[in-house]
Parts: structure tokens; C-alpha cells; sequence
């Protein structure tokens, strides 16, 4: 056990985002929540009375009776944003005071450092490329993830919930979000904090040792069903990932038609716009972390193989 | 507000609204506050936090302010003794003088001077306005156009030119009377360069009178000076004020052209000031002190030279000790360690064998060769000859491809030209294969020539340790296991380190090294000879200046060679003879061609006698050039075969009385173990050191070492101890370097590993001092960007010896392969191992030392050196002597170098002595008879006793001689320091046995300072000029007649006294 | 510190023949630094014997006659100096001096030299003291030129030729050391010992064995004696103000030869002075 080389990694200058990260991102995530339950409990309130919901909720945000409807920008807003300046200064300058710049030896093409991270904004990328077919981690899954967050506009029919926090109105997009979200900083936190010399796997505490040696043995799919055959094995694996399409798909439909007000949302949605939503569901929310498991747990390499690519 | 207008009327119970009815008053002035708060730290941070050699400054400023205002005083005081001296006041009375005579013809001229500064002073103003103006006018009228213009600005100068105007001159000389004048810028201009004139005369004038005075002043202030030891009142006066002004900034070196920039000096800011400074005069401060080494310094300006270059470190970095001395991970170039600061050196001497200013570094390369880590370990610089030996090997092949390649083109031409149109073309053709045939013999001439080359490199080729073909010949079999399990415990010190060897592999190693010796018959067993006689010889002929002699703290001698206390535990007597006879000689010659030992059958084959040696070194088989002697550096004494057998007595016969070896050595015949045994000889790379049969040459098995300093760390295996050695703070090359000196299976501690795999390097036990200086060396062998071409350090930063400076270079080389150092003094103050021990402490001892070798370029004609190097008997017939001083007991021996190595041996001398070559002998005047009188009478005078301690040949004479006979002069000396040598051998030899003061100066020339014999009455020549010229122009007769002329007793008859107390003792 | 660095001054002067070589201002700058030692008068004195037993070893005579000079000075064969017993039965040329005792003290340099005079080709005295910077003056009384070649450990080495009636020498030693060896390189038999010490408190036993040091400042003290044949013999003494003490050394003939003593190999027999008569000891 090491902690202190944990805490030396954990102190480096480089990390520092991800170690604020850490704390910032559950902070506001449960701040924003709070606002959130806070809402809905007023929406309910609101609704229960059919004349404020008529002036204080349906059409605009829901507001108290006894509050401004609407307030001007100076001095309203203006004031928070500028204590937001002023903090964030504050920050920066503290920062920049006490951490100077990581700064190391001239880059010497013989001789590489190992393991050799990308900057903690693309760690998580290099951390899929453990997981997929370089091709697939490093071109078509960050495609993808970009276009399904431009996307997203598009397939939200969902008219509520615009301007104001709220879980109750928007549990889909929300737990769409947030997954998504999640498995992303993960990716960052393994690649930082787990991942070792070699890119191997490191628990917290274990020592960082550039000669350790480790077993473990990947293998595809196929080879796991002992087929030796590339076409069978191809067929299969199209075959297990579309099960894998179809099943998660069924569960995501599942999830999506609970609630009576989640089914009118989803009734508002045209069949494209459905679809769409789908298929960037499973691929990423659902499709990453499984790929992510099938190889953690069940040293499986890729599923489908072919020629071309591999899955 | 504005906000009212969308709110409705509030029921009294309705709760505030969270934005308007909200203030953010609090958080904001919290934030400003803080936020100021940041700003004045982010400011001190700036000024002072990231700037700590503001700090150092100031506290430098105050310190040595005090100091210097401590030792204020004294130097004061010491140029009161220096002011009070005699010779001080004579000049002081003179300049005094002198002074006084100048002193009224100067106060005229100061006053005529005077008068004319003030006229001057009058005049100039109206003189320059007015010409100023005519500058002006004239201008215009060149640029005027037209007739008219240009006559009305003329008309206008020359108005200007004639007015009068008034100005008050002062009546010249002295006086304030002034007179107005009325004067036209014509006068003024008139009057104005006279004076300027005459000014110039007096002020010449002056300078003129007061000459004397100034040079007396010069030479007391040079006086002053020379006579002060450390800084005068004056100086120290100079640095208070200079740390009065003392401006805190950041003071740097900057090179442009070699891309340096050092600020070293904005925090040690004592480091080149004129006064030594020591911690303790800056308060304890090291960070101020002087630089140790003010030699050094002056030999490598920091203002050319900067600090990292030597230092390394980060020379830009300002605002930590840590990040300035580069002791962080990312910088590639940390300073060098206190105690290793000498491997900076190498930056630039990396081709230096000695560097008289870095004994550690020297020490350290010594280590590397004594010690036979070059076996293993390449360093470019320590394998000069196998890569010289390479290098003309590839030579001759290219040259053989080429040459074939000539021929056959010529052929060709000759066809082309036999079939050529036209008869010009064919002329052509020939012509080129004429030229190619006369290339292609001179390549023949080159192949002729590179042949010798490798030859004399061959020659040249020597092994660290013994050669183990002789094994059989040479060892006790039952000794071998024993030394080969732990050499240390048999001879501690000894060169031979320890393998960590399991019996098995103990006994493997010594039944293939037995069974690969060569079996043939024993050498003819030789009579005992006269042990104490022998002990004698070994202290009295010099084998003590390589070879050490006594264990534990009786042990003398130098460390050099083995130590051969207990050698009759050990070896053969009837090999020792041979080996002490001539070291040199071979059993059978090595064809390094057919990778093997020739024997009488191969020259059997070819009709030959089995004989070999120097001159006949090719091989029978195939012409190639064949090893023919020993590769061991220990040279022949030219001992009689009778004093080789006493000293192989002597030395056989000392052996520890309760020294046991195992009996039962059968297994050291058994094939099956030699088997195993060769393979582990291959391992641990033995071949590398020894010759072994059939190992001749056994790869290298170490990992090159001449860039060893700047490896990446990850590179070093530090195995599973990189941790401890990361959080114990020695995960540097350094730790790694100590640890693995110490202890070469250090970093398997704890690893799982079977015996083929551990580390091989074996235990060298070294001494702590040898071990700095080992790693002194290796933190310097580093990929210095001075070292390869294709750096960006501009050449003249470079550290390129050339002529005489290369030559010095080479020459160490030999001096360290050889260990001249152990009979010679070679660099003034370095003292022989010889003059150590403790015999020749006595005063009648000390004269048996072997000649100091400083300056000996200067001495001895180079021509001569070459011949005395190759043969120092200076003889065919009876070499068993010294060729000079006979006298000497101890024996300057015949190393049999190389024509290579007797060029650069001599090169070097001449250049160690700054002599040009090459060296043409001046010519001397021919002796007319009567100065060859007076050189006899002055020769054989009590007053110049020359041959009282010169040899002349007269055996009886010569037993108390102590000094070279004068026939050798002639053509062994240089006349100009046999000259120098007369005069005052004390200065050029400290301690030599010839007396200084045999001469005075008597006004321009040198005479006798004895009473000088009557005979040279009237004679006005330099006596010293005389007698040299006698000396080289000495004849063996003219000798003869001057031991003739000796006073009678020097030659009475007496009965020889008993030969057996005396030392030379020959049979 | 400005005399320290004025000694290596010294030391750095080249030796020139003959003439007198600058000592910085004799007496008034002590060469450890520190307070220079004046006498406050209740100085006590050591006194003592060397007694010595046993039959002194016979050494073979000089022949001198390399040097009819030399010998024409002598009646008589000469024998080395190297053991003189006097006849009531002390040891003469022990050099007797405080060996610590003093630490801390430093002493002005007497302006007035020690003479060494060459007489007969012998040195005499045979054995002598000096102070450290303390002028040697060197006299020769023989008719042949002499060369003084001391050969020192510490201090410098020198060696200067004296024709017959030339002036005398005079030189100094810098640093203390305990015998150095004197020379004559045209003499070989001729051989003095000089000791260099830091102090002005030393003696050496005269023709009745006998020793006296004055002025020694009270206190108490190792006195050492060394003979260049015996090698060295230390005892303690307690100096009471205005007292004084008595030391008795003694030395015996068959004591073995000790290392550490003065000659420290048998000395290197040269034909010239090997030879001739080797009966009687040397004892006159």
C-alpha cells in the first residue's frame, strides 16, 4: 500500500482540475437538484389550484404569488454575474500564485515517458481506446457523442421545463444527461487515478511500479465460444449486437413510457425524432459502459470482428 | 421602479421574492475584500517571494562591508612593512629627487600654461560665434543661386570677417589685469592657433621634465604590488565603494554565441572578487564564498566561460536554490555534487589522461584503467589501441578492395584503348590506365605502411591482467581455486576482484583455466640463487615503484602492480626466473589471424626454427603480423640471468607459514567441468583481462560507459529498490553508481534469480576516496554538447588541443600506461613512488633516485631521448646497466615501446618543456687552446669540483660518483640548459645533489665564485659559456687528461674496501 | 593571517645562491598569529643528563682521502659522528627540546643566526637547534669548496655551493621539523642534523652528557630527546615559577634500533668512506 505516491499524484499541478472536478461537479449537481425538488414541489402546489396554475405556471415559469413575474436584467442579474467574476478572478489568481506551471525536460524522442497521459480533458478518450477498436474510440464514438449533443434540441419535443430546474418535468433528458455524464468523468478519474505505468490497472494505493508484470489474457468473442471461423464469428457477433440493440432498446422504451405525463411527452415525439433518440441512447449511454464491463470483467476484447473494423 | 410594475399587490403573508427582495451586498464586499487581499500577496509574491536573490544581495552587501572593513586595517599595516622596507625608501628618495629637480621648471610652465588657458578663455567665444556664423553664410552661398545673390552674401562675409570687435584679454602671464582690445575675426583667428600651439609645446614640455619622476612613481607603485601580499588599503578602499554603489539586480553571464546565460552570480556573489573569501569571514554564509580554486578560475573566465558549463545546473533559473542548482527531476544537467565538482571537467577534457587541476577526476581515470574496468566496460577515450587497431585493419581491407578494383579498371582501359577508334582515344585509354596502375602501387606503398602501423600497435596491445596460457608454467594448481574464490582474502588490494562464485562454478573456472594452459614441457628447472641478495634487488632496482611489497600496515610500495608478498604461496620459481629475466617473453607467438598459438610444427612446416620476436613477427602460415610478446606493460630490467634467479628466490620465499590449499585438485583435469568452465569464462567475461586460449577476443560483456553520466535514469536498472531509493532521496545516478560500487549485486536484492542471470559485475573493494573518484569520473562521462561535432556550441568554445597542447595529451597516456610516475617526478611537486619509501629517506639514499623528469625536454636533444627510450643500456654489449647515471642502483628499464610510442614519448617531453621542434642544435665555438687550458684548470680546480661527483670512467673514481659522466653531454644535452643547468640546478631541480651558487655575476658575465685558477688572469670570456662549450666538445683523451690533473689522493691506490658492504653488488 | 601569508611569501622566493633571503620582519610577527610570548620573570629552568650504557658501536673510519684537503686536516682517522659517548659515561649530541607543553604560545625569532661552521670537513656542531625563521649562517674554515644540501621533509630543500673563504650563507627555515638532515653532496660522509622547532626552549648534551634549558615559562611539559643512532626518548616535567626541574635521560648501547627514530635505513655504504680501519669504537 502507497498512499503517498497517491497523494503525489493526486497534488500534481496537472491534476488539479480533476481534483476540483471531484468536488465542484456533486456540489452542484446536488445544488441544482435541491432547486429542482424545490420547483416541483411548487408546481404541484401551483397545480393543485387551478386559478394559479392558469396565472402563475401554465405558459411561464411557475412563480409564487407575491413574487416578480419578471426582473430586469440591471441589477438583478448583473450583480450575481459579477460577484461570479469576481470569485472566479479570485480563483485564478490564488491558483496561479501558489501552482506554477507543470513544466518538464525537453521532449527526447528516445526516450518516452511512461505511462504518458493526454491533457485531463482527453483522458477519458484515451481511456476508451482501451476498451475499442482505436478507429471506433478515437473517430466514430466522439462523432457520435458530439452530434447526439447537437441533436438534442431536435429530439426533445418536451415543452416544460424550459428556464427553471425541475426533475419532475424532464426525467428523460435529465437521466439521459446525466448517465452520459457520469461515464464520461469516470473515464477521466480511471485514466488519471487507476491507470499506471504501461496503462495498466493500479488500484488506489497500489504502488505505480514500472517493472510490474501482469497476466491477463483478451480474447474476442468468438474464440470465447471457440469458433475459429471469421464469418461465423462475424455472424455472431451482428447477432449478439443486435440482441444487445433490440433488448436495450426494449428497456430504454421501458423507462421512457413510465410516468402518464413521460407517455404524453412521448406521444408529442414523431418516430424519427424517436428513433434518433434511441439509437444514440444505446450506442452511448447504454453501449460504452457495457463494452466497458464485457472487458473489465470479462477480459473480452471485441465482440464483433471483422476485416474492416472491429467492435 | 421599474420592477413594481409587474408585481402584484402582495398579500401581507405572501413570502419575499428571492431575487428582488434578496441582497448580494455581503458576498460582494466579502469577495472585493479578499480579492484585494490577493492582489498585495500576488504583489509580495512578485517582489520578493519569487525573487530570493534579492535577499542574498542585500545580506552579501552587509557582510562583506564588515569584512572588508575588518581587514581594512591590517592591509593598511602591511603596507606600512612593505612602505618601511629599504628599497622602498631608496626609490622614495630618488622620485623625491627627482621631483624636486623638475619642480621649478614645472611651476614656470604650469604658470606661462596658465596665462594661456585664461587668454584662451577670452578669446574663444567671440572667435567661435564669429566663424560659426561665416560656416553658416558660407553654406548659403554655396546653395545661392544667381550672381547677384552670391555677391551680396560674399560682400557680407567678408564684412563680417573685418569688423573689429572688443574683446578684454587678459595680460598673459600672471595677473588679473585685463585689457580690452579691439580686434577683427582675422586677429582672433591668428591669435587663436598660436596660442593653441605654444600650448601644446609646454604641455609636451612638461611631460618632458617630469618623465623621470613618473617612471620612479610607476616602478614604487609596481613595488608596492609586488611587495603586498593580498589587496593594498587602496583596493580595499575601491571594493567598499563599489559595495556602496551596489545596485540589487540580477547580474548574469551572457554568451550569445554559445546560447549561454548564467545568473549563478546574482546569489554567489563572492565568487570571483578579488579577496578570498571564506564562510567564515561572511558570517557562516558558503553561499558567499570565493571560488576554492582561483587557478582554475583564471584558467576559465566565468565572463567566456560561464558557470553551468563546468558546474551544470540551470543557469537561467532565479527563484529557487533547488530550481538555480537544477536538483529537480526535469532538469536533464544537475549541479555536480561538492565532492565530485571535478567531473565537470570532463565537459571539455574528456581526451585528458591527467588534469593536473582535477586529482580526483585523474584519480578516477587511473582507477579505470588499474583496475581493468576498460576490460569490460568500453570508454572511447581508454581503448586507443584495439580501436586503432580496428580502424587500420578496416583500412587495409578498403585499400585491398580498391587496389583490386584499380587493376582490373586499368585492364579494361587497356582493352578499351586496344579497340578505340582513333588512335587519340586510345592514347586516352592508356593514359587512364597508367594512372590507375601508378594509384594502385601506391596503394601497395600505403598497405606496406599500415602494416607496420598495426605492427607497432600490436606491440602496444597490452592486457590488464596475466596471460593464462602460461598457467600450467607459471601456477600452483592447488592455488587456483582458492584465489579464484576470493582474490581479496589472498592479496588485499589486488586489482583481481571478487566474483561471487558458488564452489561449483569455483571449480568449473579453475579446471577449464587449468586444462585451456599450455600443456607443453616445463621450462628448464634453474638453480636457487641468493635470496637475500635477491631482497636487494627488488628494493634496490625499482621493481618497488609498480610492485607493493608487506601486508597491512608493512606494506610499502607501489600500488601499481601486485603485491608480491606472498608469492611463493603462488607461483613457480623456474617461471618467476624467466619472468623476472625478461617479462616480455612469449612462450609461443598468438596468430591473432588463425585465432591461435603457433608452435615449433607451424615453422617446422615452412622449414623454419621455432625463434620469434620483435623483428620476426610475421606468421609462418600466412605473413601476418603475430603477437610476439607478453601484452603486459612490466618491462625488462636487463637483470643478469643470476640476478633473476635471487630475486625469483627472494620472492618465491615469502609465503605465509600457516598457508594451507586444498590437496585433492583432481576434478581440475576433468573435461566435463572445463566444459562448464568455459562457458561461465564467457560470462563473466575473464578474456576481457586475460589471455586465454581460445578467449583471444572474447566480446566486451559491460555496457559502454563514455556517456554513462547522462543515461535517463529509467535506464538504470534500479530494479525493486527504485522506490526505496526514490523516497530515501538517491534515485540519481549518483546513489545508483555508489550503490553499485560498493556492492555490484546490489540492485538483485530481493529478485528472484537463477545463477546465470545475476549481475556479473564482480566486487573491486574499493577504498571510499576511490570509489568518489570513480564516480567523479563516471558523472562526467557525459554526451556533452561540447563533445559531439554536430552540437550548437560554436568551436571556439570548444576545447580542441592542437600541436604542442595534443601532444602533451597523447603523451600522458603512455606516462599513466607505463607508470613513469612511480621512478620519475614528471610534473614539478609530484613526488615518484620510489622517493615515498622509507629507504630512501636517507640523505645518501635520496641520491639514488631515479632522475626528475620536469623540464627534461628542455635537457636532453630529442634525437638522443629516442634512442635512450628504445635502449636505455645505450648499448648492445653489457646491457645490464644504465646507460647514463651507472651509478644508479635502480634501473631504468627497456620497455621495448613502439616506434609510435617513442615518437609521441619524446614529442611529449618537448612539449611538456615548451621546446619548439624540431630541435637544431646551436652551434659552438670551437675551444682555442689556451681556453682549453683554462677549462681543464677550472674543471680539476677545488673551486669547480665537478669531477668529484661526475663519472669519468675510472672505476675507482666513479664508485663514489653520483652524477652522468660529461662524455655524455655532448650528445645527450642541450647546451643552453646545460648553461641554465650550471647556474642554478636548484631552480630547475629543487633538492638535486648539484650545488647552486658555483658561479657569480661579475658585472656581464659568469665566473667561478671559488678561487679561479691563475691561468685565467686577464681572460674577460662568461666561464660558464667556456666550460660548456668544453664539456661538448669533451673527448674520451682529453677526459683521461684531466683525471691526470686530479688532486693525488682522489687516485692513490688503496685496498678496494670489502665488496660485500657495499650495494652495488655484481657478479 | 598577513603572516601566514607572508611565510608562504617566503616560501614561494626563489633560492638564490648566497645572499640572504627576506624574512618578513623578523621577531615582530609571530608565525602561528596570536600574542607573542614575553618573559614575565618567574621563568624556571630544566637541567639534566644523558646517561648511556653499554660499549658505543664501532663505526669503520672516514678515509678522506677523496679530498686531500680534508684530510690533511686530521692527524688522526676520523669516525662518524653518528654515536659519541663521553668518557663518564653520557651520550653527547642528544638534542633535548619541550615536546608540547607550549601549545598556544608563540615566541619572537632571536635576530641573532646559529652558526654552522665546516671544519676539516666535518660539520660543526654535529647536531644543532634553531628556531623556525631564525637565520642559519653557514662559515667554512676548510680550504675546499663544501655544498650544504639540507634535506627536509617539510620545509624547502636547498643546496648551495661554499668555495673556500667565501662569505657565509645565510638561510632560514620557515616551519618547524625535528632533524634535518645536512649534506655535503662532494663529502658524503660529512652529515649534521638540524631541528626546527617553534620555541627558543632547547639544548643539546655537550661533552659531559649534560643539558640546560632556560627561561621556561612555568607550567608543566613533555620534554622529548632524540639521537639520531638511539631515536627518541620523552619524559614529563613540572616547571614551578622561578624553579627549576631536572630531566635524566639514558640511553643504551644494545637498545634496539627503533623505527621512527632518525635514520631510517642503514645507510648506503659508499666504497670511498666504507673502507679502512674498523677497530676501535668511536669514543673520544
Amino acid at each position: 500500500m502507497d498512499w503517498a505516491q497517491l497523494w503525489e499524484i493526486v497534488s500534481l499541478p496537472d491534476n488539479v482540475p480533476i481534483v476540483a472536478l471531484a468536488i465542484l461537479v456533486p456540489f452542484y449537481a446536488w445544488y441544482g437538484l435541491r432547486q429542482a425538488r424545490a420547483t416541483d414541489r411548487l408546481t404541484v402546489a401551483l397545480e393543485a389550484d387551478p386559478q394559479l396554475a392558469k396565472t402563475h405556471h401554465r405558459k411561464v415559469h411557475p412563480y409564487k404569488p407575491g413574487w416578480a413575474r419578471e426582473v430586469q436584467v440591471w441589477p438583478y442579474l448583473l450583480r450575481i454575474e459579477f460577484l461570479a467574476a469576481v470569485i472566479v478572478t479570485l480563483v485564478l489568481m490564488i491558483w496561479s500564485i501558489t501552482l506554477n506551471a507543470p513544466l518538464e525536460e525537453p521532449a527526447n524522442p528516445n526516450h518516452t515517458m511512461n505511462p504518458a497521459k493526454a491533457p485531463w480533458y482527453f483522458v477519458g478518450l484515451q481511456e476508451m481506446l482501451v476498451y475499442f477498436d482505436p478507429w471506433f474510440a478515437g473517430v466514430v464514438l466522439p462523432t457520435l457523442i458530439i452530434i447526439g449533443l447537437m441533436v438534442f434540441p431536435y429530439i426533445d419535443t418536451n415543452p416544460l421545463g424550459i428556464g427553471y430546474y425541475t426533475i419532475r418535468q424532464r426525467k428523460v433528458a435529465l437521466a439521459g444527461f446525466g448517465v452520459g455524464f457520469v461515464i464520461w468523468l469516470l473515464l477521466i478519474f480511471i485514466g488519471t487515478f487507476i491507470r499506471g505505468p504501461g496503462w495498466m490497472w493500479f488500484w488506489p494505493g497500489q504502488t505505480w511500479d514500472h517493472t510490474r508484470v501482469i497476466y491477463e489474457v483478451n480474447r474476442n468473442l468468438p474464440d470465447l465460444f471457440g469458433i475459429s471461423n471469421p464469418v461465423v464469428g462475424a455472424i455472431l457477433g451482428i447477432l449478439v449486437i443486435g440482441l444487445f440493440y433490440a433488448g436495450s432498446g426494449w428497456g430504454i422504451h421501458k423507462l421512457v413510457t413510465r410516468s402518464t405525463l413521460d407517455r404524453k411527452i412521448y406521444e408529442r415525439t414523431s418516430l424519427l425524432q424517436y428513433l434518433t433518440f434511441q439509437v444514440f441512447a444505446i450506442t452511448i449511454l447504454v453501449g460504452l459502459p457495457a463494452k466497458m464491463l464485457l472487458r473489465l470483467l470479462f477480459r473480452i476484447k471485441y465482440v464483433l470482428v471483422t476485416p474492416w473494423f472491429n467492435v | 421602479m421599474p420592477d413594481e410594475i409587474n408585481r402584484e399587490v402582495r398579500s401581507t403573508d405572501a413570502e419575499p421574492d428571492p431575487v428582488v427582495d434578496s441582497s448580494l451586498s455581503g458576498p460582494l464586499l466579502i469577495a472585493a475584500v479578499v480579492l484585494f487581499l490577493t492582489m498585495v500577496w500576488a504583489l509580495y509574491d512578485e517582489l520578493f517571494s519569487q525573487r530570493p536573490w534579492k535577499h542574498y544581495q542585500a545580506q552579501f552587501v552587509r557582510l562583506y562591508t564588515a569584512h572588508l572593513q575588518k581587514v581594512g586595517p591590517r592591509a593598511a599595516a602591511a603596507e606600512k612593512e612593505a612602505r618601511s622596507s629599504p628599497e622602498f625608501q631608496k626609490i622614495e628618495q630618488l622620485l623625491k629627487k627627482a621631483e624636486d629637480s623638475a619642480a621649478p621648471k614645472v611651476k614656470e610652465i604650469d604658470r606661462e600654461v596658465d596665462g594661456i588657458r585664461r587668454q584662451l578663455a577670452a578669446i574663444k567665444s567671440p572667435f567661435q560665434d564669429v566663424r560659426a556664423r561665416i560656416a553658416a553664410l558660407t553654406y548659403e552661398l554655396d546653395h545661392a543661386a544667381g550672381k547677384a545673390a552670391r555677391d551680396s552674401i560674399r560682400r557680407e562675409v567678408d564684412e563680417i570677417r573685418k569688423r573689429q570687435m572688443s574683446v578684454d584679454l587678459p595680460a598673459d602671464g600672471a595677473g588679473a589685469a585685463v585689457s580690452a582690445q579691439n580686434l577683427s575675426f582675422v586677429d582672433l583667428e591668428k591669435r587663436f592657433n598660436e596660442l593653441r600651439t605654444r600650448e601644446a609645446q609646454l604641455i609636451s614640455e612638461r611631460a618632458t621634465v617630469t618623465n623621470q619622476a613618473r617612471e620612479l612613481r610607476r616602478t614604487r607603485n609596481e613595488y608596492l604590488s609586488e611587495h603586498m601580499v593580498g589587496l593594498g588599503p587602496q583596493q580595499i578602499e575601491g571594493l567598499l565603494r563599489k559595495m556602496h554603489g551596489f545596485r540589487i539586480e540580477i547580474k548574469q553571464i551572457h554568451i550569445e554565441e554559445a546560447g549561454l546565460v548564467d545568473r549563478c552570480e546574482s546569489c554567489h556573489l563572492g565568487i570571483s572578487e578579488p579577496l578570498p573569501l571564506t564562510a567564515a569571514d561572511m558570517g557562516g554564509n558558503r553561499v558567499f564564498v570565493s571560488h576554492p580554486n582561483r587557478t582554475l578560475l583564471t584558467l576559465h573566465d566565468p565572463i567566456r566561460f560561464g558557470c553551468t558549463p563546468c558546474h551544470n545546473g540551470n543557469g537561467l533559473a532565479t527563484a529557487s536554490v533547488e530550481g538555480a542548482h537544477g536538483n529537480y527531476k526535469h532538469w536533464l544537467w544537475p549541479l555536480f555534487p561538492k565532492e565530485n565538482s571535478e567531473a565537470g571537467c570532463l565537459q571539455c577534457h574528456f581526451t585528458d589522461r591527467v588534469l593536473d587541476q582535477a586529482p580526483v577526476l585523474t584519480r578516477g581515470r587511473d582507477l579505470f584503467e588499474l583496475k581493468g574496468c576498460v576490460g569490460c566496460h568500453r570508454h572511447e577515450e581508454f581503448d586507443r589501441e584495439s580501436d586503432a587497431l580496428t580502424s587500420i585493419r578496416s583500412n587495409i581491407q578498403n585499400l585491398e578492395v580498391q587496389q583490386k578494383e584499380s587493376r582490373l579498371e586499368a585492364d579494361r582501359e587497356v582493352q578499351r584503348g586496344d579497340t578505340a577508334e582513333s588512335n587519340d582515344q586510345a592514347q586516352q585509354h592508356y593514359a587512364k590506365a597508367e594512372r590507375l596502375r601508378v594509384t594502385s602501387s601506391n596503394m601497395d606503398a600505403r598497405i606496406k605502411e599500415l602494416d607496420l602501423q598495426a605492427k607497432s600497435v600490436m606491440q602496444d596491445l597490452k592486457k590488464v591482467a596475466p596471460n593464462l596460457k602460461d598457467v600450467r608454467l607459471k601456477l600452483h594448481k592447488n592455488w587456483i581455486p582458492v584465489w579464484l574464490k576470493n582474490p581479496h582474502a589472498f592479496r588485499p588490494g589486488t586489482k583481481m576482484p571478487r566474483f561471487r562464485l558458488v564452489d561449483q562454478e569455483v571449480r568449473a573456472l579453475s579446471a577449464f583455466i587449468w586444462q585451456s594452459g599450455w600443456q607443453g614441457p616445463a621450462p628448464a628447472p634453474q638453480p636457487k640463487g641468493d635470496a637475500a641478495h635477491g631482497k636487494e634487488l627488488f628494493e634496490t632496482r625499482g621493481c618497488m615503484a609498480c610492485h607493493s611489497m608487506g601486508e597491512g600496515n608493512n606494506r610499502a610500495g607501489g600500488e601499481f602492480a601486485a603485491n608480491l608478498s606472498r608469492l611463493g604461496e603462488k607461483a613457480n620459481y623456474d617461471y618467476i626466473v624467466r619472468w623476472v629475466h625478461n617479462p616480455r617473453d612469449r612462450t609461443r607467438p598468438y596468430c591473432p589471424y588463425e585465432k591461435r598459438d603457433l608452435g615449433p610444427e607451424d615453422y617446422a612446416r615452412h622449414g623454419l626454427p621455432f625463434s620469434f620476436g620483435l623483428d620476426r613477427s610475421t606468421c609462418p602460415n600466412d605473413g601476418h603480423e603475430l603477437q610476439v610478446q607478453n601484452m603486459t606493460v612490466m618491462p625488462s630490467l636487463r637483470l643478469t640471468t643470476e640476478e633473476a634467479r635471487d630475486i625469483a628466490t627472494y620472492l618465491t620465499s615469502l609465503k605465509h607459514d600457516d598457508a594451507a590449499y586444498p590437496s585433492d585438485v583432481a576434478f581440475m583435469d576433468d573435461r566435463r567441468l572445463a566444459e562448464q568452465g568455459r562457458q561461465l569464462t564467457s560470462r563473466y567475461g575473464c578474456g576481457s583481462c586475460h589471455e586465454i586460449a581460445g578467449l583471444e577476443d572474447a566480446p566486451r560483456i559491460g555496457t559502454e560507459l563514455t556517456k554513462e553520466g547522462s543515461k535517463p535514469l529509467e535506464q538504470l536498472d534500479f530494479a525493486l529498490l527504485e522506490q526505496k531509493a526514490k523516497a530515501e532521496g538517491w534515485y540519481n545516478h549518483k546513489g545508483f553508481f555508489e550503490r553499485k560500487i560498493k556492492d555490484p549485486a546490489f540492485f538483485d536484492t530481493g529478485r528472484e534469480k537463477a545463477l546465470e542471470d545475476r549481475l556479473r559485475m564482480p566486487n573491486f573493494e574499493l577504498s571510499p576516496e576511490d570509489s568518489r573518484a570513480l564516480i567523479t569520473f563516471l558523472l562526467g562521462s557525459l554526451d556533452s554538447p561540447f563533445r559531439s561535432e554536430f552540437r550548437s556550441i560554436p568551436q571556439q568554445f570548444r576545447y580542441i588541443p592542437t600541436d604542442q597542447q595534443k601532444d602533451l595529451q597523447e603523451g600522458w597516456w603512455l606516462v599513466k600506461k607505463y607508470n613513469c610516475m612511480g621512478c620519475h617526478t614528471v610534473q614539478a611537486g609530484q613526488h615518484s613512488v620510489l622517493s615515498a619509501l622509507p629507504r630512501y629517506q636517507d640523505p645518501d639514499w635520496k641520491e639514488q633516485l631515479p632522475p626528475s623528469l620536469v623540464q627534461e625536454g628542455a635537457r636532453v636533444n630529442p634525437e638522443w631521448l629516442a634512442r635512450f627510450l628504445s635502449n636505455p643500456a645505450m648499448t648492445e654489449k653489457d646491457t645490464s646497466r644504465n646507460g647514463v647515471r651507472t651509478y644508479l642502483k635502480a634501473r631504468m628499464p627497456t620497455f621495448s615501446f613502439s616506434p609510435n610510442e617513442i615518437r609521441i614519448l619524446v614529442r611529449f617531453f618537448e612539449a611538456a618543456a615548451g621546446q619548439s621542434s624540431p630541435y637544431i642544435p646551436s652551434k659552438l665555438e670551437p675551444l682555442t687552446e689556451p681556453e682549453r687550458q683554462m677549462a681543464r684548470a677550472l674543471f680539476s680546480s677545488p673551486g669547480a669540483p665537478c669531477l668529484r661527483c661526475h663519472l669519468v670512467g675510472e672505476p675507482r673514481h666513479d664508485r663514489s660518483a653520483t652524477a652522468p659522466n660529461f662524455l655524455v653531454a655532448r650528445e645527450r644535452l642541450k647546451p643552453a640548459w646545460t648553461a641554465r643547468w650550471m647556474l642554478d640546478p636548484q631552480m630547475i631541480s629543487p633538492g638535486t645533489a648539484m650545488p647552486s651558487g658555483l658561479f657569480r655575476r661579475e658585472d656581464d658575465r659568469w665566473v667561478s665564485a671559488g678561487p679561479t685558477p691563475g691561468i685565467f688572469s686577464g681572460y674577460r670570456g662568461d666561464h660558464v659559456d667556456l666550460l660548456v662549450r668544453y664539456m661538448f666538445q669533451l673527448t674520451p683523451q682529453e677526459q683521461s687528461a684531466l683525471i691526470q690533473r686530479l688532486p693525488a689522493t682522489a687516485r692513490t691506490d688503496r685496498p678496494p674496501p670489502d665488496e660485500t658492504a657495499t650495494v652495488a653488488h655484481s657478479r | 593571517m598577513i603572516a601566514l601569508t607572508a611565510v608562504a611569501a617566503l616560501a614561494l622566493m626563489p633560492g638564490c645562491g648566497g645572499k640572504k633571503e627576506t624574512t618578513p620582519a623578523a621577531g615582530e610577527q609571530p608565525a602561528a598569529g596570536g600574542e607573542v610570548w614575553r618573559p614575565t620573570g618567574d621563568e624556571g629552568t630544566v637541567t639534566g643528563k644523558v646517561s648511556f650504557k653499554g660499549q658505543p658501536p664501532k663505526f669503520p673510519a672516514i678515509s678522506m682521502d677523496a679530498d686531500a684537503v680534508c684530510a690533511a686536516k686530521h692527524s688522526g682517522p676520523v669516525h662518524p659522528e653518528a654515536v659519541i659517548a663521553n668518557p663518564n659515561g653520557t651520550l653527547k649530541n642528544v638534542f633535548v627540546h619541550v615536546k608540547s607543553g607550549l601549545e598556544g604560545k608563540t615566541f619572537a625569532v632571536p635576530t641573532e643566526p646559529v652558526v654552522l661552521d665546516q671544519v676539516g670537513c666535518l660539520y660543526n656542531p654535529h647536531v644543532l637547534g634553531i628556531q623556525a625563521r631564525q637565520d642559519l649562517k653557514v662559515v667554512t674554515s676548510d680550504n675546499t669548496t663544501h655544498n650544504i644540501h639540507p634535506l627536509p621533509k617539510i620545509n624547502r630543500e636547498w643546496n648551495i655551493s661554499q668555495p673556500p673563504h667565501a662569505d657565509p650563507i645565510i638561510r632560514s627555515f620557515s616551519r618547524p621539523e625535528i632533524s634535518v638532515p645536512v649534506k655535503c653532496n662532494q663529502h658524503p660522509w660529512m652529515r649534521a642534523y638540524i631541528h626546527v622547532v617553534s620555541d627558543p626552549f632547547f639544548a643539546v648534551s655537550d661533552d659531559q652528557g649534560s643539558f640546560e634549558i632556560k627561561g621556561l615559562p612555568p607550567g608543566n611539559y613533555e620534554i622529548e630527546a632524540l639521537h639520531e643512532h638511539y631515536g627518541a626518548q620523552t619524559q614529563k616535567v613540572t616547571v614551578a615559577p622561578k624553579g627549576s626541574a631536572s630531566v635524566e635521560f639514558s640511553y643504551n648501547a644494545t637498545q634496539a634500533y627503533r623505527a621512527g627514530s632518525l635514520r631510517m635505513m642503514p645507510a648506503l655504504v659508499i666504497p670511498c668512506c666504507g673502507g679502512g680501519g674498523t677497530e676501535r669504537g668511536a669514543s673520544h
